[in-house]
């Protein structure tokens, strides 16, 4: 029997997302719901397969991949796939991942698909449904033949749902051979990002260019502090060094995914909404009426967010 | 010695032009369900192949002897047009048609082509095409040569080392930035954090008139059709309808932060 597979490394976030969704999936393909975890298993991984019916769990583990690289992971998933096949490997879409994929796909001859917002099986064939042109059209995809399919998922867009029946889930160690395998390529500088996380936070306050200049950014600050949440940016004030990378949302930033989201000053391209489009609930404030980012907001302000940012903080504080 | 450069380029619908039409909701797909039509459109070189183009130069100027080949799969010349006139070398087109073939089949081209050439020191891509946005390619030509891949750069700098070159790169990451070093031969992907590609000079349109465009086939390159047959096609694509269900909150700035509280309080989204 075939197996649908979900991969995932470092952290379980999005996995419980991205299994519910493979469940329908391997319903449609009438094949078997797998998760491998690569390295170091996250301490729940045990309670979200039970939750999602996965019975096995296969974790890979090797002293190579406490902390690894493009190389090592490539050759370990090469290797656990000569063990134990799959027909459809789906993997969230992080920044590691969108490397990581194709060159699997490359190695274990299987085809590849990235930006996926939803897979569904057709009379028997797998369709995708992809982001395109950064978020102005949508694609769907028909992946032909009985061959391997490597997958990546946007999670942001995903719900996940338990099972109707929850499984035992155990777990199966897989022992992979990296002897011949080293990093061809070395790190000399890391991106070190220590504290709190935007992709984590309940409430994000964003600014863009519509602050005017970078002191304006405290006034976003302040709001989220004030909200006991984590200022967030857009890509050109990123740029022009008014923030620090590590608070830029959008396609080449961060996908967050939290409860509030108040963009101030930001027109809406479709490159920022992808990172923040998953929000419970988005609020917008632009001077322009007629900014894209209302389309996308629940609620929204016309004004200048110098004005309106100050006045949301002093009412918070009450 | 000098360095082989092979950047990959590939021709698009000018992705500003089809966001100004998305985001004026005028956005039309063509007839056969899959295609944007709209004649308005200009077809151009992607942009993160346009900064690939110009890494290349940068290293050249640089101090690195080199050679620049553009390559690209499809029939239109225009963009190798364009690459010539920015002083680039060698110009080349695989003559296949583009629409027919999936990422699979353009990374088989590209990685023949590089062969065909006895290899590349550097192969240069943008980080994705602004069209789909897959940025699978460079990966898949990275593991068909059997090249590592580094991605997302926002410089590049190659130095000479013993016989062959060291390759020092920035990468743009969530995080922040990140360096990291690969001896050569190596694929890199460069981002648009590589800053504005230049525009060519009219002595360097000049120039372009008078080079050029080489044109190989698939069969020159000893990739076979049935290589080159699509696991991936293209069925559907259409615009997503945004919700746009946006309730404004009128008055002034005082006014409208407590109305806009009270609202966010009474769903229980604010405490």
């Amino acid at each position: 029997m075939s197996r649908v597979v979900v991969c995932t490394w470092g952290t379980s976030g999005g996995a419980e997302e991205l299994l519910t969704l493979a469940r329908g999936v391997a319903a449609g393909l009438e094949a078997t719901l797998g998760w491998v975890v690569l390295g170091p298993a996250p301490h729940d991984v045990t309670a979200i397969a039970s939750r999602q019916d996965v019975p096995v769990v296969d974790h890979i583990e090797h002293e190579k991949l406490q902390s690894f690289g493009g190389d090592v992971a490539v050759a370990a998933l090469a290797d656990y796939v000569r063990q134990h096949d799959f027909r459809v490997l789906l993997v969230p879409q992080t920044f590691d991942a969108r490397l990581l994929a194709p060159r699997l796909a490359a190695r274990i001859d299987a085809g590849v698909v990235m930006n996926g917002l939803g897979v569904v099986v057709e009379g028997g064939a797998l369709a995708v449904t992809a982001s395109a042109y950064g978020g102005d059209t949508r694609v769907v995809y028909t992946l032909a033949g009985e061959g391997r399919f490597v997958i990546g998922v946007a999670t942001s867009a995903l719900a996940a749902e338990p099972a109707p029946n929850p499984a035992t889930a155990v777990t199966r160690h897989c022992a992979v051979d990296l002897a011949a395998v080293e990093e061809r390529v070395q790190v000399v500088t890391r991106s070190e990002q220590t504290g709190p996380r935007i992709e984590e936070a309940d409430v994000l306050v964003a600014g863009g260019r519509g602050l005017g200049e970078k002191a304006n950014y405290r006034l976003v600050e302040e709001l989220a502090e004030a909200l006991g949440g984590m200022a967030a940016a857009s890509r050109p004030i990123v740029d022009e060094g008014w923030a620090e990378p590590a608070r830029q949302v959008g396609l080449t930033g961060k996908i967050t995914r939290p409860t509030l989201y108040i963009a101030a000053g930001i027109s809406g391209a479709s490159q920022h909404m992808v990172g923040c489009a998953a929000a419970k609930t988005l609020v917008a404030i632009n001077r322009d009426p007629e900014a894209a980012i209302f389309r996308y907001a629940r609620y929204g302000i016309v004004g200048d967010c110098l004005e309106i940012l100050p006045a949301l903080t002093r009412a918070v504080k009450g | 010695m000098s360095l082989r450069i092979v950047v990959c380029a590939k021709e698009v619908l000018d992705p500003d032009a089809v966001n100004n039409y998305a985001l004026e909701g005028r956005l039309v797909i063509g007839d056969d369900g899959k295609s944007l039509t709209q004649s308005s459109i200009p077809r151009l070189m992607n942009a993160y192949d346009e900064q690939a183009i110009e890494a290349a130069l940068r290293v050249r100027e640089a101090g690195v002897p080199c050679t620049i080949a553009v390559v690209s799969v499809g029939e239109g010349q225009d963009i190798l047009k364009h690459a010539a006139s920015l002083g680039i070398d060698e110009p080349v087109a695989i003559h296949a048609d583009a629409a027919s073939l999936d990422h699979h089949g353009v990374a088989r081209l590209l990685a023949a082509f590089v062969r065909s050439r006895g290899g590349a020191d550097l192969v240069l891509c943008g980080r994705q095409a602004s069209d789909d946005d897959q940025g699978v390619v460079p990966a898949l030509v990275a593991e068909h040569l059997g090249l590592p891949v580094v991605t997302i750069a926002r410089s590049v700098d190659v130095t000479a080392a013993g016989d062959g070159f060291a390759v020092r790169v920035v990468r743009v990451t969530p995080d922040g930035d990140e360096t990291v070093a690969v001896p050569a031969p190596v694929v890199v992907t460069i981002s648009n954090e590589l800053g504005q590609a230049r525009y060519p000079t009219m002595a360097g349109r000049m120039a372009a008139r008078k080079k050029k465009v080489a044109v190989v086939t698939p069969a020159e390159l000893g990739v076979a059709p049935e290589a080159l047959r699509p696991r991936i096609t293209l069925a559907k694509q259409f615009v997503p309808t945004v919700k746009g269900a946006c309730e404004m909150i009128g008055g002034g700035a005082d006014e409208a932060a407590a109305a806009l509280l009270a609202r966010l309080r009474a769903e229980n989204v604010l405490r």
